[in-house]
């Protein structure tokens, strides 16, 4: 009994997490049932790009500030994470120019992963903490800039990466649940984060950064933190990727990725963990559903040349039309519920309960 | 900023000799005040006399050129604005700044967890101001959808939810209308004893000053030109002349 009043309790208060996971362990479950290889691409694609747009929805949504470099730490979290996991003999073919330090290490894959993620936070709380303070503009062009000094340094840094070449020889680690699990989990991670004392701040800092100020908020360390909290998810993200997708080459983390990261969050809502969720399955679905309408088109002969190019112009188009008309994304900041909150009770003088909404 | 100076019985705000000059303009000269806890002292002075500016400085929102600031011994003359408020300095704005995306619950709330409440003893803070202020009946409400009598309203409960020694207001009636001006006043004088707090207002509402006021300090061009209680500052010929005599030549 009293289980299940505790139970109905942390449902009604968090219903929105159960909301947000339901479908998505759904479209796991069939995927896993239907057990076709180009359906199961598709998902774990969705499901990496969901903890990334969860990461740059924490930093951006919660602290105002675009950031562009997410994507440089995806990717470094990539290059990170493969280093720990290679074998040796594949390390020495595929990455040839390897630290000899690095050759002999082999880990776990989680224990890999979870260093990737560490690396890319830790690059992140270094290079991040001078440019917190800025705002606007200046603090979107520095993120540009911090996304073209990773992309360089990852594409010339040989003793780490295979240069610009693609790397191989990557052991495929990452299957559906894997990337299931880690998905749901960022899930209620970003949702702590939101309703926790630093991400309350952090929403506060970023409404009125003077009002914050003078009731006692560092925004600079705040916002360092959310930073660092989400570059780790980015890193994390680039690890699974890298385990799933076995060969990639910088390029792989450059402005393509980031715009698609951007569309799905802008589309959903970056004010709220519903925003990332629902703008990753909607951009997801009707993304593949724009490729499967265009080489459909292409193998019907139906125009006189090839279509190319549809997918990315059409989200792009979506995007544009998302930011006239409904800026703040599809979930326009809000969660969903499954009921409102609790109105406020408060006991009236005789005893009775008034609610008032 | 030590804790313990939240606790001490005998806390005042001592502000000695600020001087702040802007590319030349010397927007405030050699101004000193002391505010006590428990006590209200009135900031008045025509409009660019340098109250808010005053604030500001004091607040840290702008770095002083000379003077110090002090709470008890602490001095807070270079300190940031944040350290500022954890010391135990609250304030309002002349043009409100809510954060607009919070429920109103949610900016009482952060106030609390910003002075190091937990987001649970925070949650309990809220809920008694929210009570005191009268705001049940707007908790879940974003703050950009409020009426503008309520957030200044709201602006003060959050100011409060600080727990702060010394709580500053920045024309805390512009804008309201008579009623809503009232219920302030009536708000206002019971937050010093209530709180515990020191409060200094700036306020062109003449009647609410004089009301409310314990002190008078008041400002021209950046100048103490007079201080005392209401009673001996309306004697004071340089303050008639530059204040009361400017609103009869104005008649």
């Amino acid at each position: 009994m009293k289980i299940t009043t505790w139970l109905k309790n942390i449902f009604t208060e968090h219903s929105t997490l159960f909301i947000l996971i339901t479908p998505l362990i759904i479209i796991a479950l069939v995927t896993d049932l239907l057990d076709d290889t180009l359906t199961e691409r598709i998902v774990i694609t969705m499901f990496i790009n969901l903890i990334l747009v969860l990461g740059l929805q924490l930093f951006m949504g919660n602290g105002g500030t675009l950031n562009f470099a997410h994507i440089g730490f995806m990717g470094i979290g990539a290059y990170a994470s493969v280093i720990f996991s290679m074998t040796p003999q594949a390390k020495s073919i595929g990455l040839p120019d390897l630290y000899p330090i690095f050759n002999p290490i082999q880990l776990p894959f989680l224990m890999a992963l979870l260093l990737g993620g560490l690396i890319a936070a830790f690059c992140a709380a270094i290079i991040s903490f001078p440019l917190m303070r800025l705002s606007d503009a200046a603090a979107v062009i520095t993120s540009f800039a911090l996304l073209v000094i990773i992309h360089v340094v990852l594409v010339h840094w040989d003793n780490i990466t295979a240069g610009p070449q693609t790397l191989f020889g990557v052991d495929r680690y990452t299957d559906l649940w894997m990337s299931v699990i880690w998905g749901i989990g960022f899930i209620i991670l970003a949702y702590w984060f939101k309703e926790s004392s630093i991400g309350l701040k952090l929403r506060a800092s970023r409404d009125d950064r003077y009002a914050a100020a003078t009731i006692g908020i560092n925004m600079v360390i705040v916002r360092w933190v959310a930073f660092t909290l989400s570059a780790f998810m980015a890193g994390i993200a680039g690890g699974l990727w890298a385990h799933f997708i076995t060969s990639f080459s910088p390029k792989a983390f450059y402005l393509t990725e980031t715009f698609v990261i951007l569309a799905m969050l802008v589309v959903g809502g970056p004010g709220g963990v519903s925003g990332a969720v629902v703008g990753t399955l909607i951009v997801s679905i009707v993304r593949e559903g724009l490729r499967t309408i265009e080489s459909a088109i292409n193998i019907g002969q139906l125009l006189p040349s090839t279509l190319v190019g549809f997918a990315e112009v059409f989200l792009a188009i979506a995007l544009i039309v998302i930011l006239i008309f409904r800026p703040g994304g599809i979930m326009g900041g809000r969660e969903i519920r499954w009921l409102k909150k609790r109105p406020l009770s408060q006991k009236n003088e005789d005893g009775t309960n008034t609610t008032i909404s | 900023m030590p804790p313990s100076i939240q606790t001490t019985n005998t806390a005042t705000l001592i502000v000695q000799d600020i001087n702040k000059v802007f590319f030349g303009l010397r927007a405030l000269e050699n101004v000193s005040l002391r505010l006590q806890k428990g006590e209200i002292l009135g900031l008045i002075g025509p409009n660019g006399s340098g109250k808010t500016t005053l604030i500001n400085v004091i607040t840290g929102l702008l770095p002083l050129t000379s003077g110090k600031i002090y709470i008890n011994s602490t001095n807070l003359s270079s300190a940031k604005p944040y350290q500022i408020a954890r010391a135990g300095i609250a304030r309002t704005y002349q043009t409100i700044r809510l954060f607009k995306e919070l429920t109103v619950k949610e900016n009482i709330e952060v106030a609390a967890v910003s002075i190091g409440s937990s987001r649970k003893e925070a949650r309990h803070q809220a809920d008694a101001i929210i009570q005191e202020f009268g705001l049940e009946a707007w908790v879940h409400y974003l703050a950009s959808a409020l009426p503008y009598g309520l957030e200044r309203r709201v602006e003060i409960a959050r100011a409060l939810a600080m727990k702060p020694l010394f709580l500053l207001l920045d024309e805390p009636a512009a804008g309201l209308n008579e009623e809503e001006a009232e219920e302030l006043l009536h708000i206002l004088e019971l937050i010093p004893d209530n709180k515990k707090l020191g409060m200094l207002i700036v306020e062109h509402d003449m009647h609410l000053i004089m009301r409310l006021c314990d002190r008078l300090h008041v400002l021209n061009y950046g100048k103490t030109i007079g201080e005392g209680t209401p009673e001996q500052v309306r004697r004071i010929p340089a303050v008639v002349e530059a204040y009361l005599g400017s609103t009869a030549r104005g008649d």
